[in-house]
C-alpha cells in the first residue's frame, strides 16, 4: 500500500529531498535519505562496483506554478554516487505563479558525484526558477549535465510566453569556478543572437579532473554533430561542453558519449549507464 | 565649466581607453572570427545585433557591475573584496580562450601600470596580473576617474575593439564601422546605468552561442585573432 500523498498546499507542492552518501568499508552507502513531499529515492542500486546509483522520483510527474522542489545532496569523503531521474522534468504552463527548483550538491575530499538528470522541459507559458549550486571541496570530483528544452519542439510549440531564470554556480573551497545566469522573460531574450538564437534546446556538461590531452576526441565529437552545434572548452579546471540546437536526444547522446570517453580516463572505470535510460 | 579635477579625470579616461594602449587588444575577436566563418554574422546588421546583445548582457550584467565593485575595493584598499570580484569575473568568462585573453591583457596592463606608477600594480600584482578588468579599475580609481564614467569608458573601449575586429573580418567599410559605433553609443550608456543598479546576486549572464563560438574558435583552421 502506498502512503497517501501529503496535501497539496495552496501555494503548490513543497517537496524536499536530502541525500547523504558516505563510505563504509569500501562501499558507498546512502546513509541518509529523507524526504518531505513528493520527491524521493526509493532504494540505492549497486549495478557496478565502487559507486552507489540512485534515481530521483517526482511522483506528480510535472511541476506547476507555486511548486517548490529542493534537492540537497552530500557526498562524503571518498564516497561515489551517480544520480539520475526516470524521465524528463516537466514544468507546465502557469497561471501566474512561479515554480522553483533548487539543487545543492556538496562533495567532500575524494568524493565523486555524477549528476545525470534527464532533460527539463518548459512548456510554453511556464514560469520557472532553476538554481543549481555545486560546492566542491579540495580533491572532490564532479561530472554533471543540464539539458533545458524551451517549449515543445516536436509539436512546434515555441516558448512564446512564460519566463525562466536558470542559474549554474560551481565553486571549489568557496571560490567560484563557473557562473552562468540565463534569464528569459520574452521572445527577444529567447532569440538573442549571442544567447540561444531562438533555439529550443540549450545544454551544458561540466566535469572536473580533465586535462588538455582529453580534449581532441571530445572536440571531434562536437565537430561531427549532425543535429545542432556544440563546443568544448577547458575553462580553468572545468571541462565545459555546451550544446545548442533543437534536439534533446542529440544533446543527451553527445553527453553520454562524452561520459563514455572521459570516465575511464578520469576515474578508471568504464561507464555504467543506469538501466532506466534504456526504457 | 567642469572643474580642473574633472577635466583631468576625463583626460586620464581617454588615455586608459585608447586603442593605443600597448596591451594587444586588437588581437582578440572574442569569437567573432568563428561567427563570421559559421555564417552567424554576415553583414553590419548582424554585427550590430550581436554586439548590442553582448552590451545588454555580458557588459551590463558581468563586466560593468564588477568594474564598479573593483573600483570601490581599490579605493578602500580592500584586497579580499578585490580578490573575490576577480575570481567572479573569471568564473563568468565562458571559455579557455576568453580566460586566456583576460590573463594576457591583464599581464600586459599590469606591466604598463607599473611604468605609470599606479600603486596597486606593485601592491596587488597577483590580482591584476590574471585579470585585465582589475587593472583597469585600479588605474581608474588611482586617477580619480568617476566610477560610472570608467564603466562607460570600459564598455566603449570593448565595443570599439569589437567593431574594428568585425570590420576587418566580415569585411565592412570603415564608415560602416563608425555607423555601428554611433548606433550603439546609447546602449553603452544604458549598460553602465543598468550595471549601477545590480545587486551582487544578480551578477552573471548566459551567452550559450558566444560560448560555443569561442570554444570552436580555438580549433578553427585559419585564424588571425587570438580569441
Amino acid at each position: 500500500m502506498t502512503a497517501p500523498a501529503p496535501p497539496r498546499q495552496a501555494g503548490g507542492w513543497q517537496a524536499r529531498l536530502h541525500l547523504d552518501f558516505a563510505l563504509q568499508g569500501d562501499r558507498t552507502l546512502l546513509v541518509r535519505n529523507r524526504h518531505q513531499g513528493p520527491l524521493l529515492v526509493q532504494r540505492p542500486l549497486y549495478p557496478e562496483e565502487g559507486a552507489c546509483h540512485g534515481c530521483i522520483l517526482h511522483p506528480p510527474g510535472g511541476v506547476v506554478g507555486g511548486d517548490r522542489l529542493e534537492i540537497d545532496v552530500r557526498v562524503q569523503e571518498g564516497a561515489a554516487a551517480l544520480l539520475t531521474t526516470p524521465g524528463a522534468a516537466k514544468f507546465y504552463r502557469s497561471a501566474g505563479a512561479t515554480a522553483v527548483q533548487e539543487q545543492r550538491l556538496r562533495i567532500r575530499d575524494q568524493g565523486r558525484l555524477e549528476w545525470f538528470p534527464q532533460e527539463t522541459i518548459l512548456f510554453p507559458g511556464a514560469r520557472a526558477v532553476l538554481e543549481t549550486r555545486v560546492e566542491l571541496e579540495q580533491g572532490a570530483s564532479f561530472m554533471g549535465w543540464e539539458i533545458l528544452c524551451l517549449g515543445l519542439p516536436a509539436s512546434r510549440a515555441r516558448f512564446d510566453a512564460g519566463s525562466l531564470a536558470a542559474g549554474l554556480d560551481i565553486s571549489r573551497n568557496g571560490r567560484p569556478l563557473l557562473l552562468e545566469r540565463l534569464g528569459i522573460d520574452n521572445s527577444r531574450d529567447r532569440d538573442r543572437p549571442a544567447g540561444l538564437r531562438g533555439l529550443p534546446v540549450c545544454a551544458t556538461l561540466v566535469a572536473t579532473d580533465c586535462a588538455a590531452h582529453h580534449l581532441p576526441p571530445l572536440r571531434a565529437l562536437a565537430a561531427g554533430l549532425k543535429d545542432g552545434l556544440a563546443g568544448v572548452t577547458l575553462a580553468g579546471e572545468l571541462l565545459v561542453v555546451r550544446y545548442l540546437g533543437d534536439s534533446t536526444m542529440a544533446a543527451r547522446q553527445l553527453f553520454q558519449e562524452t561520459w563514455a570517453l572521459l570516465r575511464p580516463a578520469t576515474c578508471g572505470r568504464p561507464p555504467c549507464p543506469p538501466r532506466i535510460w534504456a526504457t | 565649466m567642469a572643474t580642473m579635477t574633472e577635466q583631468l579625470g576625463l583626460v586620464r579616461l581617454l588615455q586608459l581607453v585608447s586603442p593605443c594602449q600597448p596591451t594587444g587588444a586588437f588581437s582578440y575577436s572574442q569569437g567573432l572570427e568563428w561567427c563570421v566563418e559559421a555564417g552567424w554574422i554576415r553583414d553590419h546588421r548582424e554585427l550590430a545585433a550581436w554586439l548590442a546583445d553582448l552590451l545588454d548582457n555580458t557588459m551590463a550584467r558581468v563586466d560593468l557591475p564588477l568594474l564598479l565593485r573593483m573600483h570601490g575595493a581599490c579605493r578602500q584598499g580592500d584586497e579580499k573584496a578585490m580578490a573575490r570580484w576577480c575570481d567572479l569575473l573569471l568564473a563568468c568568462r565562458e571559455t579557455d580562450e576568453l580566460r586566456m585573453e583576460e590573463n594576457n591583457r591583464g599581464r600586459a596592463l599590469l606591466s604598463l601600470l607599473r611604468q605609470l606608477q599606479v600603486p596597486q600594480a606593485d601592491r596587488w600584482p597577483h590580482l591584476l596580473g590574471p585579470c585585465q578588468l582589475a587593472g583597469f579599475a585600479c588605474a581608474a580609481a588611482h586617477w580619480r576617474i568617476d566610477p560610472c564614467q570608467a564603466a562607460v569608458g570600459h564598455a566603449w573601449a570593448w565595443l570599439e575593439n569589437q567593431v574594428m575586429a568585425g570590420v576587418k573580418i566580415i569585411p565592412l567599410g570603415q564608415s560602416r564601422g563608425q555607423q555601428i559605433l554611433l548606433q550603439l553609443g546609447s546602449k553603452v550608456v544604458a549598460a553602465a546605468q543598468e550595471a549601477a543598479g545590480l545587486a551582487d546576486e544578480e551578477i552573471g549572464s548566459a551567452c550559450q552561442a558566444l560560448a560555443i563560438a569561442s570554444s570552436r574558435h580555438q580549433d578553427q583552421y585559419t585564424r588571425l585573432y587570438r580569441s
